[in-house]
This record gives structure tokens, C-alpha cells and sequence, in this order.
């Protein structure tokens, strides 16, 4: 079908919201949604337009073991190690530093080794499970080489998630930043890295936006609360566009 | 952007981080509307109640990847939230109907929806009075009745097109082309009050 044609896309945008897409082509549609981002704002769009309609429709008082349930279920989620941001989140929890390592590099072989055929196996490969989405990600080493830090963020998300995978001892005096440093610009803070688990920030902007120009990712300890130049560095590593 | 919207966005961003106080706030502030619309959608309140469920819980996980705004268009955080009680909604009427075409009914799930009485408006009125509170009733009725009927059930009722069809009495292709046209002209009329083009 011919989803580059922007009438198709807003006519299925709007059978998608309206719901009345049969399953196999709803799921469809939701796959390429995810990927494409002229699709998921045609979607959003037909929601905004049909969202208004809803202003019609009688509020009601369900009963109160709704509240009960979802709280039980969302403290539950709450108290884990990391507050999930979504299905369609980089998610690496469990995997050994060999696994990213051979994982990273197998992708970045792939886009290398086949670059005219980047768009298609990205798209086949992401709908099949099989392909890593879309996403920066940065692997960061100390002096020495070992792997310390795994940064990653999608590539048209405003989430990131920083994940320790080497030991890391806390500073005496004052906490370790996350500098973006792009190759012509200064250099501009990330966040916070913890010292241990994984961290996920919100991030002001879209990673594509702040990202696309950046190559090299750095750690410093800053006493300062709003640093506004990366000091002495104690890890650093590049930051890949995995598509 | 009205205030209960300014505070609803910064629920969403709290929650996002963790917060649960914020996530409290939220419910307490939208429920009802929401739990509204999918008993609209389910009809009996115990599968309202397990949508409102699920779609909270949804909310919780992916609070982040609410933007107020997406490439300069604005999203207000309710109809970001009625999106995900619509599509849980959905998920479950779809799968009432393929348990109904493949297996004997639930029991209790008969029982809800034969106590059911029927909605205290119909659906082609909620939407004139949307319509109306829009300022775009008099865009929309230049529809032919059958256009909007077909819009409303499909939308306040969650029907697909070949229910539409069946509840309307029409052909499935004319039911296809009514809604397809009634989104247009929604389209066009929304534009018409400055509403997304």
C-alpha cells in the first residue's frame, strides 16, 4: 500500500482514532506509527479533532475498588528499579556488557555493511522484534577502557536512560554530569548519572533534536547544581545514531 | 490554554517522574469523564471499570511520552488521556466480539449486558450536542443524517463498520463512505472554528 501518499495516511489516521480499523489493519497501522512520525502526528491530530466530541458524553463515578486496583498495581511498578516510560522504550535491563557490546556492534555492522538497504531491513527488522528501534546510545569507559556507563534515549523521544554497568564510586564531594559534546558548540549538560542501577531523565527536547549534531558523550564530577562547563573528565565515549 | 489543562499537564509531568501523589491527582481530577466515555463505549460498568483499570495503569508506564505540543501542534492532555481509555475500550469490545463469534458467552458478562438499559441519549445526539457546544452544528448538519449517525455510532459506541452496518440496516461499502465522509466534514468544521486542521 502506498503509505507515502499523505492523503492515505490521514484518511487511515482517522480510522485509526475513529476505531473503526479492523484488528489486523489497526495493528498494522500501530506498527507504522511507531515508526514513522509524520503517521503518529496525523494520528495525534484525528485524536485531538475526536477527543472534542467526547465533551458530550455524561461523566460518571465508577465504583472505588478502581482506584484501589490501579494504585496496588502502580505502586507495585513504582517500587521496581526503574519506572518503565513505555513499550516502546531501549531496554537492556539483564543484559551482560559482552551482550550490549556484540549487540551494538552487530547493528552498526549491519547499517555499515548494507547502507542501501538501511530504510527496508530497519522496518522489517524493527516489526519483527528482530532489529534494536531506532535510538542514541552511548557506551561510555574510563580511562582504562572499561565499560562504565550505557546511555541510550530513541532516536524521536524525550526520555533518556542511563544505565551503570561498571562500578562506579561515588565522588567525595559533589555528583557526576552527563555532557553532550557536540564538535562546533559548548559543550551542554545531560543530567545526573547514579552511581549504581539505572536512571531514566526527561529530556528537555527530542533526542533527534539535541542529539543529531553530538559525537562525543563525557562524564565529570560537578560541585556546582547548574554546571555550565564540563570540568575534569572521569568517563567519555561516543555517542551512535543505532539506525 | 485553560488551567485545569496547565494543571493537568504538570500532573503528566510529574507522574512521568515517579511521582505518585501527582498520579493520584490525575485520577482524581479525570475519572469520571473518562470513566464516562468508556461506559459509553462497554455499556455495562464492570467493563468500564476494568478499561478505566487498565488504561490508568497505561498511564502510569508511558506518562512520558505525553507532549503538549508535537511539531508546533498542540495536545491537550485530556484527549491524549481519552485516546487511551478509547483504544483500551476498543481492545475489549473487539474481544467481546471474536469471544462472541468463537465461543458461549461469559455468564457474567451476559448477565451485565442483558441488565443493561439502553443509553439515556443516543449516540447521534451526543454528538449533535457536541456539535453545538463546538459552535459546529450548523457545519455538520449540511451531513446527511445517515453521514452523522454512522459518525456517532462508530465513534460513542466503539462500532465497527460492518456493526455500523448491521445496526443501520445499510450496506457495509455505504457505511464505509457515510463515515468516511462524516470525518471530513468534521475536519472541515473544526478547521472552520479554529479547531486542528
Amino acid at each position: 500500500m502506498r503509505y507515502s501518499d499523505p492523503r492515505l495516511v490521514d484518511q487511515l489516521a482517522a480510522a485509526y482514532a475513529l476505531g473503526t480499523l479492523t484488528p489486523r489493519a489497526r495493528a498494522r497501522f500501530e506498527r507504522l506509527r511507531r515508526d514513522r512520525t509524520d503517521v503518529d502526528l496525523a494520528v495525534a491530530a484525528w485524536e485531538e479533532r475526536l477527543g472534542r466530541l467526547a465533551q458530550s458524553v455524561a461523566p460518571a463515578r465508577p465504583s472505588a475498588r478502581v482506584w484501589r486496583a490501579i494504585e496496588a498495581r502502580t505502586r507495585i511498578l513504582a517500587a521496581s528499579p526503574a519506572k518503565s516510560s513505555g513499550a516502546g522504550w531501549f531496554k537492556l535491563g539483564g543484559t551482560g556488557l559482552a551482550g550490549i557490546v556484540a549487540g551494538f556492534a552487530a547493528a552498526v555492522a549491519l547499517v555499515m555493511a548494507a547502507p542501501a538497504l538501511i530504510v527496508s531491513t530497519d522496518q522489517v527488522a524493527m516489526r519483527s522484534g528482530e532489529k534494536l528501534p531506532q535510538s542514541y546510545v552511548g557506551l561510555l569507559t574510563d580511562s582504562k577502557g572499561d565499560g562504565k556507563l550505557l546511555v541510550s534515549s530513541l532516536r524521536r523521544g524525550k526520555v533518556m536512560t542511563i544505565k551503570v554497568i561498571g562500578a562506579i564510586e561515588p565522588p567525595a564531594a559533589g555528583h557526576l554530569v552527563l555532557w553532550a559534546v557536540p564538535p562546533d558548540e559548548p559543550a551542554f549538560a545531560l543530567g545526573t548519572v547514579p552511581t549504581s542501577g539505572t536512571r531514566t531523565t526527561l529530556l528537555p527536547d527530542s533526542s533527534e533534536k539535541l542529539l543529531i549534531a553530538v559525537r562525543k558523550l563525557v562524564v565529570t564530577v560537578e560541585t556546582s547544581e547548574a554546571p555550565t562547563a564540563p570540568g575534569t573528565v572521569l568517563f567519555s565515549g561516543n555517542c551512535a545514531k543505532l539506525w | 490554554m485553560n488551567p485545569d489543562s496547565t494543571r493537568l499537564q504538570d500532573l503528566l509531568a510529574l507522574t512521568a517522574r515517579g511521582d505518585h501523589g501527582a498520579f493520584a491527582e490525575l485520577y482524581e481530577r479525570t475519572h469520571a469523564h473518562l470513566f464516562g466515555v468508556a461506559l459509553r463505549m462497554l455499556g455495562g460498568e464492570h467493563a468500564a471499570e476494568d478499561v478505566l483499570q487498565e488504561a490508568f495503569v497505561s498511564v502510569w508506564r508511558s506518562a512520558a511520552l505525553y507532549h503538549p505540543r508535537v511539531q508546533g501542534q498542540e495536545i491537550q492532555p485530556m484527549t491524549w488521556l481519552i485516546a487511551i481509555v478509547r483504544n483500551k475500550a476498543l481492545d475489549a469490545l473487539r474481544l467481546r466480539t471474536r469471544r462472541k463469534e468463537s465461543e458461549l458467552p461469559d455468564v457474567e458478562e451476559a448477565a451485565e449486558e442483558s441488565s443493561q438499559s439502553g443509553p439515556s441519549s443516543s449516540a447521534l445526539e451526543l454528538l449533535q450536542q457536541a456539535a453545538a457546544a463546538l459552535q459546529i452544528q450548523e457545519c455538520m448538519n449540511a451531513l446527511d443524517g445517515s453521514h452523522r449517525q454512522s459518525l456517532a455510532l462508530a465513534y460513542y459506541q466503539g462500532l465497527s463498520h460492518s456493526e455500523v452496518a448491521q445496526h443501520m440496516g445499510a450496506p457495509l461499502g455505504s457505511v464505509k463512505a457515510w463515515i468516511r465522509r462524516g470525518l471530513e466534514k468534521l475536519k472541515t468544521c473544526l478547521a472552520g472554528q479554529g479547531g486542528a486542521a
